[in-house]
Formats: C-alpha cells, structure tokens, sequence
C-alpha cells in the first residue's frame, strides 16, 4: 500500500525538514555552544568555558527561579487538576444548562495568557483594583512578597481550570454506567464511587494532564511578564522569566543561554523518566 | 432488587429505576444533587465571566466616571473614548491588528501546506531515512520556545531580520512537527483503494492531496487550523523579542506596550485587552464542537 517514491518522498518533506532543523536543531545546538561564552546584546563575545554555569549555581539565581517554578507547578497543577475533576463531574450530569457553562469555561483558555495577566494584573491593584474593592480590603497582592507567588499560581488555575475538565469529561463519559448501578446495588454512597471507582478508573487521564501540565508550567512565561515581571525580589522569577530577564534586560545571552540548556535538559529528564513510568502503567493496567 | 443482605448500614438502598414514581424523600434528594451540580456549574461560570465582565465594562467607561467611581461602576453612560483613543494615537492599534492578521495567515497557510505535505510522504509513501526523521520530529516536540529564544534572536540578528515581518513567520511558516504528527496519524487511514483509482486515472500527488486526502480528514485538519490560530494569535515571547518599536508589533506585544506605557490609564488598557482576546472568544464560540472535540486528537498544548 505504501508507495515506494524517494525523490517524491524528499521532495514533498524538504520545506518541514529545513524549517525543524533551522528553527528547532539547530538553535538547541546553538543554546549548547552560546553557554559557554561572555556574550551580550551588541554581539561582544569571549569563550569562557564553563563560567556561566558556576556564576548561576553560586549566586542563587539559578536555585531561586527553581524553588519558584518547582512551587509554582506544587500549587497551580494538583489544585487545577482537582478542580477539573470536580467540574467536570458536575457537568456530565448534562443538567438543563450545562452546555453554556461547558463553553464559558473553556474561554479563559483560549486567550492571550499575557491579555488576561495585563486584566489580572489590574483586578490585582492595590486601590483601583476590582478584588479589594469587593473584598473591602486593601492587600498588595503582587508586590507582597509572600502573596505574589500565590497569586500568579490562581491566575494560571483560573485558566487552566475549564480546559483540564474537558479532558476529565471526556475520560468520564467513556467510564461505563453499568459499574456505578453495580456499585450503588452495593451501597456505595457518592462519596465512595468517586474515592474508589472513578478516581482510579480515570488514571490514564490524570496521568496525561499531569504530564503535560507539569511540562507546561515549567515554562510559563507570558501570564508571569504581565503579573509581575518576576517581581517583587524575585519571588515570581520563573525559570522563563530568569532566561528573558538574564538575556535581554542584563544583555547576558551568555548566561541566559546556561539556564535554557539547564531547562531542556530538566524536560528532557522528566520526560523520560514519565515515559518510563508510563510505559510500566501501562503493563501494570493490563496485567 | 431489594437484596441488601450483605449491604451493611446501607444508606436507602432504593432503586433509582427512572420511572418509579418520585417518593417524597427520593424526590427531595434528587433536588439537593441536582442543586449542588448547579450550585457548583453557577460559581464556575460567575469566577470564569468576571474578570472578563470586569475588563469589558471597564473599556466602555470614561475615564472621568473611572477615576470618580472606581472600577465596579456600571459605565453609565457606556462610551466608546478608549477604543477611539486606541485607534486614533500614534501608536495605537491599527498597526497591531494589521501585521497580527498578516502574520497568523501567513503562518497558518504556510504551516497547513508544508505540514499536509510532509504527512503525506510519511503516512503513504517509502524512502530511504523515513522512519528515523520521523522520529527526529517527534524528539523535537520536546523543545520549548524559551529554550530556542536566544539562539533565534542571534541568528535572525546575524542574517539582518531582526524586526522584520520575515522574522515574525520564518520560524514557523515551514510546518510543525506537531501539526504533522497528527495528520500522518490520519493520512494512514486514508484507503488505498481510493489512492490507487485516482492514481489510474492519471490523478498527480498533489490533486490527490486536494481532492482525496484532504477532504477525508477535514475534521483533524480544522482542528489543527483553530490550534494554529489560538496558538499565534496569542504569542508573545518571540514577537516581543525579535521586534522594536511600532512598525512590527502585534497585539500581544501591544497590549504589554500599553499597559507599560499607560500605566494607570486602566480604560485604556482594558479596551486593549478586550480588542485582543475578544476575536478568539468568538472563534472559540463559534467552533465550540471542533474545539471540544480537539481534546480527543490533540494530545498536546
């Protein structure tokens, strides 16, 4: 059935095969090589060997946008995922109703992350901002530096939160309904076929949207430019926002370049280490 | 039915049969489910609308009722000062629109062609080193834009294409590994027989494209043009770094340049806010079934 053309075949692939490697190689290759020079925005460089990686690791920075984007994933990807969850139950339930709030929260997930952190970032203000006026209160929620991390994190739920349910939706509605008549003929309330029906019989699920969304929010970027900039003292300063800042307002793309190959080789290991772990899943699920 | 010997401590174990009449305890529990799946549907929509709300009456309100009421007055009367102010200025968003459309078409048309494509010649036909570009490809969905960012910025610099419209598409015009992943997914499905009768007929590879193989898999093919207009319409990392200044500034990059600029000029910003998620928001109601149907091919984003 295949056909068996090699000029055709090399032919039609040669517009995708120069984009990959000129766009996509070849600049991870560069990232590689860029690291290990002094080298700024007006194309001043010295070859400087390792430098670059032992000026992150002794001061801090490097270790600091870590904690902050390992935090950032520890709060926004379990809550989003929880939530989802439980939207996504409420929904298929297909109440009178439930189509238009099944599109109204997917909404936020189709826009610009920067455009709803420039609206979050306003809501967020201090005096004129839209949460304190109904809060009746007077809190510095991004320039606090214990609140400013949190912040940024239920800016990324709230628009995660919708999109993460539609992938539970379509994991529920492929759950069979013959298991829960079994287990309501049991007694199962609930609260207990949630527990100990849907929330395993949806692992693959969960297991997708924790992968991908830990990857995801690793490289968070826009919402954080927006919200905070990285600010204040650097408690919002993601991996992202450490490699944007470094590059292109310290004119270190020397150094900026040092973190990215830090983070490729971070996904690179997580996403190995998932395959691994789902590959076994997988066996484990049929055995 | 009423088996519940080894049920123990059973809540009411009766049977939800759907045509039982409603008993009076049965009936009150069914209103208390279906009232708490409301309760839960109405405080998802109100959080997930509110800002929005927030932002769009806020671009419809003077910046004089503004500054007196502060943000949760109803614009009263709702003008239209902000968009005008908007359109009008120097800088303002005329330009951004302009390039944003050039740019998102040009991307889209160019990353449709090149990826069907590149699809075809993995999903239908045999050459030498197919298997393993193929797995080039996959390997590169790996990498990130923020990894890629500075080496392209050099590179672009070096060739003369910092802030120029070919830097804005150049990186993306040629295809996606991803799109072309999905469609070789698809394009093996694609019946032989079909291929081979139209091949008979003298049918050339690229009116097999168009008149076969596209429209067989037009449904993955629309979900991956959404995704590719979502997807450019709303980035900014790499429009914001290549360009400078206003001649090439799409509407992300816009709306930061506003808000950076017009720091407390709130009704302002708002209405650029608005005017750059409001055409995805109608997309996004408009193709509601393709895109929630996009969660069962697309497997990543």
């Amino acid at each position: 059935m295949n056909s068996r053309r090699p000029l055709l075949g090399w032919l039609l692939i040669a517009p995708s095969l120069i984009g990959v490697t000129a766009f996509l190689i070849l600049p991870v290759v560069l990232a590689f090589v860029v690291s290990l020079f002094r080298w700024d925005l007006l194309g001043t460089r010295r070859f400087i060997g390792l430098e670059n990686y032992t000026t992150l690791l002794s001061s801090g920075a490097l270790t600091n946008s870590l904690l902050v984007t390992g935090i950032f994933t520890l709060i926004s990807v379990p809550v989003s995922l929880a939530l989802g969850l439980v939207l996504a139950t409420q929904l298929v339930r297909a109440l009178p109703g439930s189509a238009i709030v099944r599109v109204i929260v997917v909404i936020p997930w189709v826009c610009a992350p920067l455009a709803l952190g420039v609206v979050w970032k306003w809501i967020f203000q201090p005096s004129v901002g839209a949460l304190n006026q109904i809060l009746g209160v007077r809190i510095e929620w991004l320039t606090d530096t214990s609140l400013a991390l949190p912040a940024v994190a239920f800016v990324a739920i709230w628009q995660n939160v919708g999109y993460i349910s539609l992938f539970f939706q379509a994991g529920l509605t492929r759950i069979p309904d013959s298991i829960y008549e079994a287990a309501r003929i049991d007694g199962a309330g609930p609260a207990q076929q949630l527990w100990f029906m849907t929330i395993p019989l949806l692992r693959p699920t969960t297991f997708f949207l924790a992968v991908t969304q830990v990857v995801a929010s690793f490289q968070v970027f826009d919402m954080v430019y927006a919200l905070t900039g990285g600010g204040p003292q650097r408690r919002t300063e993601v991996i992202a926002s450490l490699i944007y800042n470094e590059a292109f307002e310290a004119s270190r793309l020397g150094r900026a370049s040092a973190v990215a190959v830090i983070l490729f080789l971070l996904l690179v290991v997580i996403t190995l280490i998932q395959q691994r772990w789902f590959s076994r899943r997988i066996t484990y699920d049929m055995s | 039915m009423h088996t519940t010997t080894d049920a123990p401590g059973a809540a009411p174990t009766r049977p939800t049969g759907r045509r039982r009449p409603l008993t009076g305890s049965l009936l009150a529990r069914r209103l208390l489910a279906h009232g708490a799946t409301y309760l839960v549907l109405a405080v998802a929509a109100v959080l997930t609308l509110g800002p929005f709300l927030f932002s769009v009456m806020t671009a419809f309100t003077s910046t004089r009722q503004f500054a007196q009421e502060g943000p949760l007055s109803f614009p009263a009367p709702p003008v239209l000062e902000n968009f005008i102010g908007l359109f009008s200025s120097q800088d303002g968003f005329v330009t951004p629109v302009v390039v944003t459309v050039q740019m998102v078409a040009v991307i889209l048309v160019g990353q449709m062609v090149f990826s069907v494509l590149a699809a075809y010649a993995f999903a239908q036909l045999r050459f030498p080193g197919r298997d393993l570009l193929f797995w080039v490809y996959i390997a590169t969905l790996m990498v990130p834009q923020v990894v890629v960012v500075v080496p392209l910025y050099l590179m672009m610099s070096e060739v003369g294409l910092r802030n120029t419209f070919w830097a804005l598409v150049l990186p993306f015009v040629l295809g996606s590994p991803y799109a072309i992943f999905l469609l070789r997914e698809n394009f093996r499905g694609v019946p032989s027989e079909l291929m081979d009768a139209m091949r008979i007929d003298g049918a050339g590879t690229l009116r097999l494209l168009w008149h076969l193989v596209v429209p067989l898999n037009r449904a993955i093919i629309v979900t991956l043009v959404l995704i590719t207009v979502v997807t450019h319409w709303n980035n900014f990392m790499w429009p914001m770094v290549i360009t400078s200044g206003p001649e090439w500034r799409v509407i992300t990059v816009a709306t930061s340049a506003l808000q950076s600029q017009y720091n407390n000029n709130w009704t302002l910003v708002m209405a650029g806010t608005t005017l750059a998620m409001l055409p995805l928001v109608i997309l996004m109601v408009v193709f509601q079934k393709q895109i929630t149907r996009s969660v069962g091919d697309a497997t990543l984003r």
